[in-house]
C-alpha cells in the first residue's frame, strides 16, 4: 500500500552569512492512510522546517540538498505553484500553533471558513454555508451560525483552535500537519482540543503528522513516535513503547525530563514563620472613566501567605488571575488588600520601600522580555547591586552560581539561548539576596530538558540561600514535584490551598481534580 | 563609533548614505575654497548662461556661477537644518518617552497639549515663533526644532507603549529604579531605531521649511547662496533658465536622501541582534 506521506532521505540547508547550516539531516519517515505519527523535539532540533518543507513554504534561504517527499502518488517537490494550490489545503491540511495569529482578524468566522470550503470542495455559497455550520457543530462550538458571523477576537483561543481544525477537517484532506496545536492554550482546554482530535481522527481515518516538544503528550495521540535532535532522526518507535523502554540516549534524556509528581525533588520541611501575608487582594486594571464603570478586579479578595523558605505553588489555567497575584506583590498593578511582611503592613505600591524591594523579588515568563536588549548582560546585573548595595567585582559570582561562565558579562542577551537568558534573570533576582522570589510561569517557554535543569538550579540556590518561592506555573505536574504546598486559582478566586501531602486526597475542589484530570502523568 | 562605522558601510545603503553626506560635509567645510568662482561675483554677459565649460551648471539672472553659490550655500543650509532637526527629535523623543512611562492622566495631558501644538501648521508656528523672537537664523533654528517636536513625540510615544509593556521595564520598576532611568536607559534606547528614521526624514523637512523662511524673508536674507533661497529667486526664470531651479532643487534632493539613506543604515547597524 501507497503510503499516505512518504518522506526518504531528506536533507536541508538554510544559508547563512556565516556559510550553510544543515537542519535536517538525511530524515526518512513515513506515515501510512490513517495513521498518526507523532514528531518529538526540543526548539531548534528542525520540526517545524519540515513541516514547512512539506506544505512547500520554506523560506528563500533554504537549500533542499537531498531526498524527496510524497504525498500519496504526488511528488510535493515537483509542483509549480497552481498545482502547490490545490494541494494545500485540499489534501495537505495544517493545524498552526498559535490559533489567535492564524485566523484573519478582519474577516468574519464564516467567511474565513466557506471560503476555504468553496476554493477547495467546488460548493456553492449556500452549500458551504450549511456545511461549515454542520462541521462547526462537529467540533463541539456552541450555536455554529451565531460563531459563523463574529469575528475572531470575539470567541476564545480554544474556539479559535476549534474554527481551524473544523476547518482543516472540512477539506477532507488525505494528510494533516499539526505543528504544537496545543501549546498557546491553557491546560484544560488543551485536553479538551486532543479529545476532540482523537474522535475526529476516529470518524475520517485521516493520517496526520503531529508535531510537538511535549513527549507524554505525543504518546498520548500518535500511533508512532519518532524523536529528532539536532535534524536527525534517533529513534522510532510505537508510541506504547517509547515512553517504557527509550532505547537511545537522547530519548531517555526526554524521558527523564518529563515531570512526575510522585518523584519529589523537595525533602524538607519549611520553616513556620510567616513571612509575607497577603489578605484580600483585589487587583484593578484601568480605572472608571467619565462614562462608564471601572472593569471587576482581575482577582477577588484572595489571601495567601508564604512561610520562610518555603516553595508555595500557585497554579490555574490562563485569565485565573495568578499572575496579577504576582504583580500586585511587586507592586506593577493597582490592589487593594493587605500585604503583611516584615512587621510593616503595605495596602499599595507606594509603601513599598527599597527593603522591600530588594527582599521580594520577581522572575518573569519570557526571557527575552525581562532582559533588555540594549543592555549587556553584566551591565543587566549591576543594577541590582547598585540599587541596593553591592559592587560590580560580584558579578562573575553571580553568573557562576547561576552556573554560567563569567565571560558571559560581555554578551548581548540575543545572544544567550533561551535557557541561559532565564539564568541571567535568575541571577539578576537573586543579585539582591531576596527572601522571596516570585517566579510567574518562568518554565513555560522552555524545553523539558532546560525546564529541568532550571528546576535543579532554583532548588540548588534555595538550598545555599533559604530563599522562599511563590511558584506561579499551569504545570500540576511540575509543581507537584517541587511545592510545599499549592494553592489553585480560577476566574479569580481561590479555590484550594493545600499542603503537598492533602494534594491527592478526595476532598480536593472539583475545579482541582478537573485540574489533574486535564495534566495526566505520564505512562509508565 | 569605528565599529559602527564598519557596519555601517558594509550595507549599500549605508555606504552610499555616508558617500554622499561626505560630499556634502566636504562642500560644508571647504565650499569657498573649492568654488570656481566667488559666489556673489557677477557677470552680466554671462546671465542665464547655459550649463557649460564655463558654467558647469550654468549662471543665474546676474550671472553668477550656480555651482559656486551652491558650494558656498551649503554651509548656510545643512548644518543648521541638521541643528534645528536634532534639537527637536531629542526634546520630541524625550517628551513622548516620558508621557508613554507616566501614563494616566500625565500622558492624557501631555499629549493632548502636544495635539493642540501640532493643530497648528509647521509652518505657521515657525513664522510665529521668529516673528516673536526676531528674524535671523538662530531663530529660525529655534522655530524649527519647537515646530518638529510634537510630530516626533507622537511617533516615539507610540512605541515606547509598546516598550513600556516590555517585562524589562516592569522588571525595573519592580526593582524601585528610578524614573529617569527608566526613561533613558531603559525605554530610550529601544526606540532608537523609529526616532533615527524619522529624524532623517525630518532633515530634508527642515531644509524646505528653512527654504520657505527664507523666500518669506525671515530666514536667510538675500544675496546669500542659501539653497531654499536660491530656488526661491530662481522660480520667476523658470522658463528662461530651468537649471537655476533644477540644481538648488537636485542638491535639497539629494542631501535628503542622503539622510534617508543614512537612517537606513543606522537603524541596521544600531540594532545588536544584527551581529552576523
Amino acid at each position: 500500500m501507497t503510503p499516505a506521506l512518504a518522506i526518504k532521505n531528506y536533507t536541508l540547508d538554510y544559508l547563512t552569512a556565516a556559510g550553510p547550516v544543515r537542519v535536517l539531516h538525511d530524515i526518512s519517515l513515513e506515515i501510512a492512510p490513517g495513521e498518526v505519527l507523532g514528531l518529538v523535539g526540543e526548539s531548534g532540533s528542525g520540526k517545524s522546517s519540515l513541516a514547512w518543507a512539506l506544505m512547500r513554504h520554506l523560506p528563500d534561504n533554504a537549500r533542499e540538498i537531498a531526498g524527496s517527499l510524497h504525498l500519496g502518488d504526488t511528488d510535493l517537490q515537483r509542483l509549480g505553484p497552481r498545482e502547490l494550490t490545490k494541494i494545500r489545503g485540499r489534501r495537505l491540511g495544517m493545524v498552526f500553533q498559535d490559533p489567535s495569529t492564524a485566523l484573519n482578524p478582519t474577516l468574519s468566522i464564516g467567511r474565513q471558513v466557506t471560503e476555504t470550503l468553496i476554493q477547495h470542495r467546488g460548493l456553492s455559497q449556500r452549500e458551504a454555508n450549511a456545511l461549515a455550520i454542520d462541521l462547526l457543530g462537529h467540533v463541539e462550538l456552541r450555536d455554529p451560525a451565531a460563531i459563523m458571523r463574529r469575528y475572531p477576537h470575539e470567541i476564545s483561543g480554544g474556539e479559535k483552535q476549534r474554527v481551524i481544525i473544523a476547518t482543516a477537517f472540512g477539506c477532507r484532506p488525505d494528510v494533516i500537519l499539526f505543528d504544537e496545536p496545543t501549546t498557546a492554550l491553557d491546560v484544560i482546554t488543551g485536553a479538551r482540543i486532543l479529545k476532540l482530535f482523537a474522535r475526529l481522527r476516529e470518524e475520517t481515518g485521516v493520517a496526520a503528522l503531529y508535531i510537538s516538544h511535549d513527549l507524554a503528550l505525543v504518546t498520548r495521540v500518535a500511533d508512532r513516535v519518532a524523536v529528532l535532535k539536532h535534524g536527525r532522526l534517533v529513534e522510532q518507535a510505537p508510541a506504547a513503547d517509547i515512553f517504557r523502554a527509550p532505547r537511545h540516549a537522547d530519548t531517555q534524556a526526554l524521558v527523564q525530563a518529563v515531570p512526575r509528581p510522585e518523584h519529589r525533588l523537595v525533602h524538607d520541611k519549611s520553616g513556620d514563620d510567616v513571612l509575607l501575608a497577603a489578605s484580600d487582594i483585589e487587583v484593578h486594571y484601568g480605572r472608571a472613566k467619565l462614562f462608564g464603570h471601572a472593569p471587576p478586579p482581575a482577582t477577588r479578595r484572595v489571601g495567601l501567605d508564604v512561610r520562610a523558605g518555603e516553595i508555595l505553588g500557585l497554579v490555574g489555567e490562563s485569565g485565573s488571575g495568578k499572575s496579577s497575584v504576582a504583580r500586585a506583590l511587586t507592586g506593577l498593578a493597582r490592589f487593594s488588600g493587605t500585604v503583611r511582611f516584615d512587621n510593616r503592613v503595605i495596602t499599595g505600591a507606594r509603601d513599598m520601600n527599597a527593603a522591600y524591594r530588594r527582599d521580594v523579588q520577581i522572575i518573569f515568563q519570557h526571557p527575552d522580555a525581562s532582559l533588555n536588549p540594549r543592555h549587556k548582560v553584566g551591565e543587566i546585573l549591576s543594577r541590582p547591586l547598585k540599587l541596593y548595595g553591592g559592587n560590580a567585582a560580584e558579578i562573575p559570582r553571580l553568573l557562576e552560581q547561576v552556573r554560567l561562565p563569567a565571560s558571559y558579562a560581555g554578551r548581548w542577551p540575543h545572544q544567550l539561548s533561551g535557557g541561559e537568558k532565564q539564568r541571567v534573570a535568575i541571577a539578576r533576582a537573586f543579585a539582591a539576596r531576596p527572601k522571596i522570589v516570585i517566579c510567574d510561569e518562568i518554565t513555560a517557554p522552555l524545553d523539558v530538558s532546560v525546564q529541568a535543569q532550571i528546576i535543579e538550579l532554583l532548588l540548588a540556590l534555595r538550598a545555599a540561600t533559604g530563599t522562599a518561592f511563590l511558584f506561579i506555573t499551569h504545570d500540576l505536574n511540575l509543581i507537584r514535584q517541587i511545592a510545599h504546598r499549592i494553592a489553585v486559582m480560577r476566574g479569580g478566586e481561590m479555590v484550594d490551598l493545600l499542603a503537598i501531602e492533602d494534594f491527592d486526597t478526595d476532598h480536593v475542589h472539583p475545579y482541582t481534580s478537573e485540574l489533574m484530570a486535564a495534566s495526566p502523568v505520564p505512562v509508565g | 563609533m569605528t565599529e559602527l562605522l564598519i557596519r555601517l558601510i558594509r550595507r549599500p545603503q549605508g555606504l552610499v548614505g555616508v558617500a554622499l553626506l561626505a560630499l556634502i560635509a566636504i562642500a560644508c567645510l571647504f565650499g569657498p575654497a573649492l568654488a570656481p568662482y566667488a559666489p556673489e561675483k557677477i557677470d552680466f554677459l554671462g546671465r542665464f548662461r547655459a550649463p557649460g565649460w564655463q558654467n558647469w551648471l550654468g549662471a543665474d539672472q546676474f550671472g553668477r556661477d550656480i555651482l559656486s553659490r551652491l558650494m558656498v550655500g551649503a554651509r548656510s543650509t545643512v548644518p543648521m537644518a541638521l541643528i534645528a532637526t536634532l534639537a527637536g527629535s531629542a526634546a520630541g523623543a524625550i517628551i513622548g518617552v516620558g508621557s508613554a512611562y507616566l501614563g494616566g492622566r500625565t500622558d492624557e495631558a501631555i499629549m493632548r497639549t502636544n495635539d493642540a501644538v501640532m493643530a497648528i501648521p509647521g509652518l505657521l508656528m515657525a513664522l510665529l515663533l521668529v516673528s516673536t523672537l526676531g528674524n535671523g537664523t538662530g531663530n529660525a533654528v529655534v522655530a524649527i526644532a519647537v515646530a518638529f517636536a510634537p510630530g516626533m513625540a507622537r511617533v516615539t510615544r507610540s512605541v515606547a507603549l509598546n516598550i513600556r509593556n516590555q517585562d524589562y521595564v516592569k522588571a525595573a520598576i519592580a526593582r524601585g529604579e528610578s524614573a529617569l532611568w527608566i526613561i533613558f536607559r531603559e525605554m530610550l534606547p529601544n526606540v532608537m531605531a523609529p526616532i533615527v528614521i524619522e529624524t532623517t526624514i525630518r532633515v530634508s523637512f527642515a531644509v524646505m521649511l528653512f527654504a520657505t523662511l527664507s523666500f518669506l524673508g525671515v530666514g536667510a536674507q538675500p544675496p546669500a547662496s542659501e539653497w531654499g533661497l536660491m530656488v526661491a529667486d530662481a522660480r520667476q526664470y523658470m522658463y528662461q533658465a530651468p537649471w537655476g531651479l533644477i540644481a538648488p532643487s537636485a542638491a535639497i534632493a539629494l542631501t535628503a536622501i542622503a539622510f534617508n539613506l543614512l537612517g537606513d543604515g543606522l537603524r541596521d547597524a544600531l540594532n545588536p541582534k544584527d551581529e552576523r
